[in-house]
Parts: structure tokens; C-alpha cells; sequence
């Protein structure tokens, strides 16, 4: 019989009628799960690491919440003083429409008729903080709208300093006068759905061929200038093979390729069923996988657990990319080394927007090197070229009714901007289990 | 055009030849042309070099 410990105590939620429960961290054996009791609903239980990397390590210094906190929380949720972090970056649903009809969705399209225009700058000049916010448009698929080109002139007009799109990439692909308009606009980067290198990966989670699109679409994106970082969905199962080659892929197309984000599956919004176990794919997982798949590219020391966010929400790292490979610039046991704190918000906005926006040679009147041997140990061509081919893996775990955590969501920079207010994703997104 | 200032190592009263240098920093190596003294191998980092491309190398490598 495996051994059993509470290593941790926190906060979570019932998934059936998402009252706010005690929860705790128990290991069994090298696995650890959150385990709650809902007297009306009863004992829940869900994997949140497999031990492929200890946890404890990985969590560091981050103290438990302990009985502190909002006891509402996350029950009418909108930041209050009990948050612990800052926005990083603010996403904006303009739209409830998709052009796609896939198995998962974290915002489930409710048929909802688009805000309009003017709508939309409203809300624009309420939630930019004039040079510094990053907002995230986002949906449905925000390039349903044919006004989209005006909500990001609007975004900048209202002061934020970077404007991201969160799309699939299917009229990208297929509208390059779009995509100009896009870029006139002041679009900074795009994040795109991006499941795999195989069309049977697109076919089982998007219910059609898309790779192609894909392509096409980043292809596009480099003609006007336009970074993008790839977004894939983790289904074990479905693509968890194919991380290897996804980052394969994405370093072949440095620098329009700016990085990859994975985003494990979560069970919220839309989704083919209540997960089991089997059905989680956790970061230490995904750790593993990097390490197994890719160990020739990436190394593990070169991951830092989130700063910005809870470590548990996810990671990051860091390169410039070489013609021969990539070089990593972040190492994990040299993270927060140098005149560096703690990770703030503004610290992370500054460092994903350094990375994810393209930067073309000599903007800021740098030297040339492109005539001289690569030579990344040159002052002058490591400056230029962590810019020109700045690369980052990072990741992000969301939460659903399963598996959050208060802990973790307290400390959430990513915060949905509706109806006046900044919301954490994953309390934005909550949705309760239905039981059949 | 301003004029450039010549430097004299204050130790071994010679000027300072501009040569590559390597500096390290957070397990990164690079190298800039610095002055530096020919006799006794001081250098001398400018101002703007210190608040411009170095600082811009920490940054990047502190990563956030």
C-alpha cells in the first residue's frame, strides 16, 4: 500500500455547485493530489503532479495561503485587496463568435451578439493604463470581426502599449489584406492556436485539417513584420507525442516564431467529458516530456518555474536562437541572481513583450553584424541578436472546478476585463461539472 | 565633431589602446572592445558603455 501525506492545505472549490472548500496536497507514492470534501456532493479527487520533478522543489519559497484571504473568494470575483498580484496582461473578449467548432474551448461560444465598436473603445479606455498595458484580444475567434483592425487602432489610442490577438489563424492565412490592416494598426503579436506538426492531431481536436492554414498564416505574419507565438493545447493522448517536434518546428521558423506557449488541457467552458486522471496532463509531465522529447534542444536547468504567477501555473524560459541551435539565456539556479527581486507584473509584461514582439535589425540604431561571423560571445551580435531571434518555451496550467487552487489564484496576472472589472482567468472561466 | 579625449592609465602614465575584453556575467561570456591599459592591463569602462550595452546584457540575462 503507497504512503500517504498531506504536504499542503489550501483552498479550492466543489465542482458541482462551486462552493468555496478546504483542500489539500497529498502525496501517494511520488504522485500528489488535490483532495476535497463537499458535505453536500462529496469527496473529490484530481492529479496535480506525477513526480517526475519534486514538487516541493519546484514551489520553492511560496508560503501556503493559510486561513488568510477573501472568504468569498472566488465567488463574485473581481481583484480585491486580497489578490496578491498585479495585471500583466488583460484579456478582452470581443467577440462570442468562432469560425471553428473544436472539442475544447475555454470560452465555449454562447451565441452572444458582438459588443460593438464603440463598446469596445469604452472599455478600452477604462482598462489601459496609457504605456503600459498589454491586452490580449480575444474570444470566439476575434478575426470573425472585420472591424478588428479598428478595436486595435482603438486599443492604442487608448494607450496600450501592446496590442496581442489571440486566434486560430485561419483568416490570417487566408486574408493577407487583413492582416495588413492588422499591422497598420499597430498589432504587436499574435498568439495562435497551434496543436501540432500532424493533421490528425488537428483533425481530433479541431475537427479539421489545419496545418497547412497554420503554416500559411505564420508565413503571413512574417511578411508584415508580425511576431508569433504558438499555443498549443495539451490532450494526452492527442498531441503529448508530438511536443518534440512542435518546438522543432517553431525554432525552424525563428524569428517570426517567437516561442512556444503550452496550455495543458483544462476542463472548463467546452469540453468532451469529466476528466479522469488519465485525461490531466500536469507541468512536471510536460517537464518530462521537454526532457524526453527535445533533451537535445532544451534542458530542464533552463526552466524557472513561474515568478509572476504561482509556480504551480506554470514556467518559462529563455534563448537566442543561433543557426546552429538555440542558446539558453535562463538558468534556473542562477534565476533571481542579479539586481532582480521578485518577478512583478510589470517585470514579466516587459520581459514576454521584449520577446514575443518581432524586432527587425538596427531598429534601435545597434550595429550590424549581418555581414560577420555569428559570433554570440561579441557584445554587440548578442545584443542584436537576442533581439532579432529571441526565443521563449513557456507554459501555463489553467485551472477548472477540479483542480483550482485559491492559492494559485491569488497570484494570477492574467485578468479577463468585464463589466468594469479585472477578473483572474481561471475564476473568470470557472464553470461547474455537470453530472449526467 | 566632438573631439575624442585621449586616456592615460593614471598608474603607468600610457594611453589606453581600445581591445577586446571579456566580461562575465551570470555564466555568459562576452567580449567588447574596451580600453585598456598596454603596460598594466587596467581597462576603463565608459559611462554610456556601463549604462548602455552592458546594462541592456544584465537585462537580458536577468531575464525579467
Amino acid at each position: 500500500m503507497k504512503e500517504k501525506e498531506i504536504i499542503r492545505n489550501t483552498y479550492s472549490v466543489c465542482p458541482v455547485c462551486l462552493k468555496r472548500l478546504p483542500a489539500r496536497h497529498v502525496r501517494v507514492g511520488s504522485s500528489v493530489y488535490m483532495q476535497k470534501d463537499c458535505p453536500e456532493h462529496g469527496e473529490f479527487s484530481t492529479i496535480i503532479w506525477r513526480g517526475y520533478v519534486d514538487m516541493s522543489d519546484w514551489i520553492g519559497s511560496v508560503q501556503e495561503m493559510g486561513d488568510e484571504g477573501n472568504p468569498n473568494c472566488p465567488n463574485d470575483c473581481g481583484l480585491c485587496s486580497y489578490h496578491a498580484q498585479d495585471t500583466c496582461c488583460t484579456l478582452l473578449e470581443v467577440t462570442d463568435r468562432c469560425n471553428l467548432n473544436c472539442r475544447f474551448c475555454f470560452a465555449d461560444n454562447k451565441g452572444s451578439p458582438d459588443p460593438t465598436l464603440e463598446q469596445i473603445r469604452l472599455w478600452l479606455n477604462k482598462l489601459a493604463r496609457p504605456g503600459e498595458t498589454l491586452v490580449q484580444l480575444s474570444g470566439g475567434e476575434p478575426t470573425v470581426r472585420d472591424d478588428l483592425p479598428q478595436i486595435v487602432a482603438a486599443a492604442k489610442e487608448a494607450g496600450c502599449k501592446y496590442v496581442q490577438l489571440n486566434s486560430n489563424g485561419i483568416r490570417l492565412a487566408q486574408n493577407k489584406e487583413y492582416l495588413e490592416q492588422l499591422a497598420q494598426a499597430g498589432l504587436s503579436f499574435v498568439f495562435m492556436q497551434f496543436d501540432g506538426t500532424e493533421e490528425e492531431i488537428y483533425q481530433r481536436l479541431r475537427g479539421r485539417r489545419l496545418l497547412e492554414i497554420k503554416q500559411r498564416a505564420i508565413e503571413n505574419c512574417a511578411d508584415y513584420n508580425i511576431g508569433v507565438t504558438l499555443v498549443p493545447t495539451l490532450v494526452p493522448g492527442v498531441n503529448t507525442h508530438n511536443i518534440g517536434d512542435i518546438l522543432r518546428f517553431a525554432l525552424s521558423r525563428s524569428p517570426v516564431v517567437r516561442g512556444v506557449h503550452f496550455q495543458p488541457v483544462s476542463y472548463f467552458g467546452r469540453t468532451p467529458g469529466l476528466p479522469e486522471d488519465d485525461m490531466r496532463f500536469t507541468i512536471d509531465e510536460l517537464l518530462i516530456n521537454i526532457k524526453e522529447q527535445a533533451g537535445d534542444l532544451i534542458k530542464l536547468e533552463n526552466i524557472i518555474p513561474s515568478r509572476c504567477n504561482h509556480p504551480l501555473c506554470g514556467f518559462h524560459s529563455n534563448f537566442v536562437v543561433m543557426p546552429d541551435g538555440p542558446v539558453p539565456l535562463s538558468h534556473r539556479e542562477r534565476a533571481g541572481e542579479g539586481c532582480c527581486g521578485p518577478t512583478t507584473a510589470k517585470q514579466n509584461r516587459a520581459f514576454i513583450s521584449r520577446r514575443w514582439q518581432r524586432q527587425i535589425q538596427n531598429q534601435d540604431g545597434g550595429s550590424c553584424y549581418c555581414s560577420k561571423e555569428p559570433d554570440i560571445n561579441s557584445m554587440e551580435y548578442f545584443l542584436q541578436r537576442v533581439k532579432t531571434h529571441g526565443f521563449t518555451v513557456t507554459a501555463m496550467a489553467f485551472q477548472d472546478a477540479g483542480n483550482i487552487d485559491l492559492e494559485r489564484l491569488r497570484r494570477c496576472s492574467l485578468h479577463v476585463f468585464d463589466k468594469d472589472r479585472f477578473v483572474p482567468f481561471c475564476s473568470y472561466y470557472l464553470s461547474r461539472w455537470q453530472y449526467q | 565633431m566632438k573631439e575624442k579625449k585621449k586616456l592615460i592609465c593614471n598608474r603607468c602614465r600610457v594611453e589606453l589602446k581600445a581591445q577586446k575584453t571579456y566580461f562575465e556575467y551570470l555564466g555568459h561570456s562576452f567580449h567588447a572592445d574596451i580600453p585598456r591599459c598596454p603596460e598594466c592591463g587596467e581597462v576603463y569602462i565608459p559611462e554610456d558603455l556601463a549604462k548602455g550595452r552592458i546594462a541592456e546584457v544584465e537585462m537580458q540575462l536577468e531575464d525579467k
